[in-house]
């Protein structure tokens, strides 16, 4: 079966401030993402990671190379991409004045869906703030409450751009059940993140990026066993964060 | 369609629940064309002059009489010695001397005005209604009919004061201000928040956005304008003259007009301070230029010509002319030929700069 979500060659360029050429933000990445995948893009800050998804969900132009969901060329046919996928963004506030319930209605006008508001909100266990407004809700509400608005069109796949970013260890579990049910279900989800502990827990497979580049790719395990020092004497020895580490090194990214 | 209903809807939801912003875009017109409703009621004070009656005689007291007839003036007799201080006190505005043996039998006789020319604007307007009484009181005397007389003939049908010239004026300010600001103001601020960027993953088409955007701006825009419009009609009770549904028309052309420019404004500023500047530099010498306060007449010279382009001034012009002159399409159709160049150049303006992913991204 073909993947889902296949990219191949993504290039983002973006010009230096002095005017003086470009430098690419995105350099040459290459995704296959099969149905029905949980698949994590990690990197530290400013790695690409957001760009990548962005250029996947027909936000940002693409400058080199080509991006296909469920067969549809992203930069040809944005509209039909638009109805196959859901789309969280990290920035995650909405129109002030209305509630919950209102904004849902309206994101399902906007795609011709009759999904029911109050549906949506079980599914994401907000059903008690249907008439509150997004700025009274917590994180944690609110970054559920954005995955709602993302399944008024029942997206075949699910682009979260770093989900659990802020939140505390309570809401942080409850998101990834969250996510576990909805993949549970059959939907393929796409996300970026730098918590190790979130990419062993939910991804099936995982790519590390740095500087644009995918520099290690597989399963959580696969990369433990591959790239996690001192291996040997006790192969499953380390976690993910040593690889992460080991592969994108020790300098802060800020 | 539906997304723009869809959308439409929402905003006219969104806006109408802003009630601060509605407050506010009506509450300081309301307090500026009360106060110059009230100012404008109490009509002129009457010239405040005193008179010395140094002959008190049967003439001098004529005199006296036709004076006071004058609606102009507000007569005080008395001596001279108590009056000309109030002169210099300014509680007076001049101070007439009737000398003594002004009657019938002299020939010539010459009065004393006493005043503080410098201070006295009216005087050149009072010299000549003092003259002209004491001609009529000659006339009457030597019985000589005059040779020439003025008829004044009223062919204005309306009354116009300040209130009836304001009144159109703030109707196009108020336009203009909540038009920009409804379209500028909110797209850099959807934009900031990242509500554009979460629409546009939508299958939301751009044109969908703007076009409910501007049918809900609209619809408040009128709505606004109708309470403005009713509480000086039926509170001030402003007359209007033209066609109310004229009135409409142009509010609705100007509307779309400052809409455009609002859009080009915020797709040209990327933060909340710079669409501020930018929104002041558009506004504030339309504000000072276009007659809204003041006729453009009253500008320097060299200014007229550039003053009467911008498009608040055919705005402003288009909607007192509706009001006060009941004019009609075959006297307006110059100043909304100019108005409908504004908004077809900020239209086409508008389509260049709000690019969908640009602006969103």
């Amino acid at each position: 079966m073909a993947p889902i979500v296949e990219a191949t060659a993504l290039c983002k360029r973006y010009p230096l401030p002095q005017g003086k050429g470009h430098f690419n933000a995105v350099d040459g990445v290459s995704l296959r993402i099969e149905t029905g995948e949980v698949f994590a893009l990690l990197g530290p800050n400013g790695a690409g990671k957001t760009t990548t998804l962005e250029m996947l969900e027909g936000l940002t132009d693409i400058d080199g190379g080509q991006a296909h969901i469920a067969g549809h060329d992203v930069a040809r046919e944005p509209y039909v991409i638009k109805r196959l996928i859901g789309v969280q963004l990290q920035a995650n506030d909405y129109f002030e004045h209305l509630n919950l319930q209102e904004l849902l209605r309206l994101f399902a006008s906007l795609y011709g869906s009759n999904a029911q508001p109050l549906a949506l909100l079980d599914q994401v266990n907000l059903r008690e703030k249907a008439k509150a407004r997004p700025a009274q809700l917590s994180g944690g509400q609110k970054q559920r409450f954005s995955i709602a608005c993302a399944l008024v069109n029942e997206p075949r796949v699910l682009f979260l751009d770093e989900p659990t970013t802020g939140l505390d260890p309570q809401a942080k579990r409850k998101l990834w059940t969250l996510v576990e049910t909805l993949n549970a279900g059959g939907m393929t989800i796409v996300l970026t993140t730098h918590n190790m502990e979130e990419a062993e827990h939910l991804c099936d497979r995982l790519a590390i990026m740095d500087h644009g580049r995918i520099i290690a790719e597989g399963s959580p395990q696969s990369l433990i066993e591959r790239f996690a020092p001192t291996p040997g004497k006790a192969p499953t020895q380390g976690n993910l964060e040593d690889v992460f580490l080991h592969l994108t090194g020790h300098d802060l990214r800020e | 369609m539906k997304q723009l209903m869809a959308m439409a809807l929402t905003f006219l939801r969104i806006f109408s629940r802003d009630r601060q912003a509605i407050f506010f875009s009506l509450f300081f017109p309301v307090i500026f064309i009360s106060v110059f409703g009230l100012i404008g009621s109490a009509g002129e004070d009457p010239i405040a002059i005193g008179v010395v009656d140094g002959a008190a005689t049967p003439l001098s007291q004529q005199f006296i009489a036709a004076l006071a007839t004058q609606p102009r003036f507000a007569l005080t007799q008395g001596s001279e010695d108590t009056l000309r201080p109030q002169v210099i006190d300014g509680s007076l505005a001049l101070l007439l001397v009737i000398p003594d043996g002004f009657d019938d039998e002299l020939a010539a006789s010459t009065l004393r005005v006493i005043a503080v020319t410098s201070q006295v604007r009216q005087l050149d307007l009072v010299l000549p209604v003092l003259e002209q009484a004491l001609v009529d009181i000659e006339r009457q005397l030597r019985d000589t009919p005059p040779l020439f007389t003025l008829q004044l003939e009223d062919v204005e049908a309306r009354p116009q004061n300040y209130l009836a010239f304001l009144v159109p004026g703030m109707l196009a300010f108020v336009v203009m201000q909540i038009s920009i600001a409804g379209s500028g103001y909110n797209i850099v601020e959807y934009r900031r928040k990242g509500i554009l960027k979460r629409l546009f993953v939508t299958p939301l088409a751009p044109r969908h956005f703007i076009g409910a955007l501007v049918v809900a701006r609209s619809l408040l825009c009128l709505l606004q304008l109708s309470l403005l419009l009713g509480y000086a009609i039926w509170i001030l009770e402003v007359p209007l003259a033209g066609s109310l549904i004229l009135l409409y028309f142009v509010i609705l052309l100007g509307t779309a007009t400052f809409l455009s420019l609002g859009f080009c404004l915020g797709s040209l500023a990327k933060t909340q301070q710079t669409i501020m500047a930018l929104g002041n530099i558009v506004t504030f010498p339309q504000l000072l230029l276009s007659g809204v306060f003041y006729p453009i007449d009253i500008l320097p010279g060299f200014i007229q010509p550039l003053a009467r382009l911008l498009p608040l001034s055919f705005l402003a012009d288009t909607l007192r002319s509706i009001a006060v002159d009941a004019a009609t399409l075959t006297t307006l159709w110059p100043q909304l030929l100019g108005l409908t160049f504004w908004c077809a150049l900020f239209l086409f303006l508008a389509t260049r700069l709000f690019v969908w992913k640009d602006v969103a991204a």
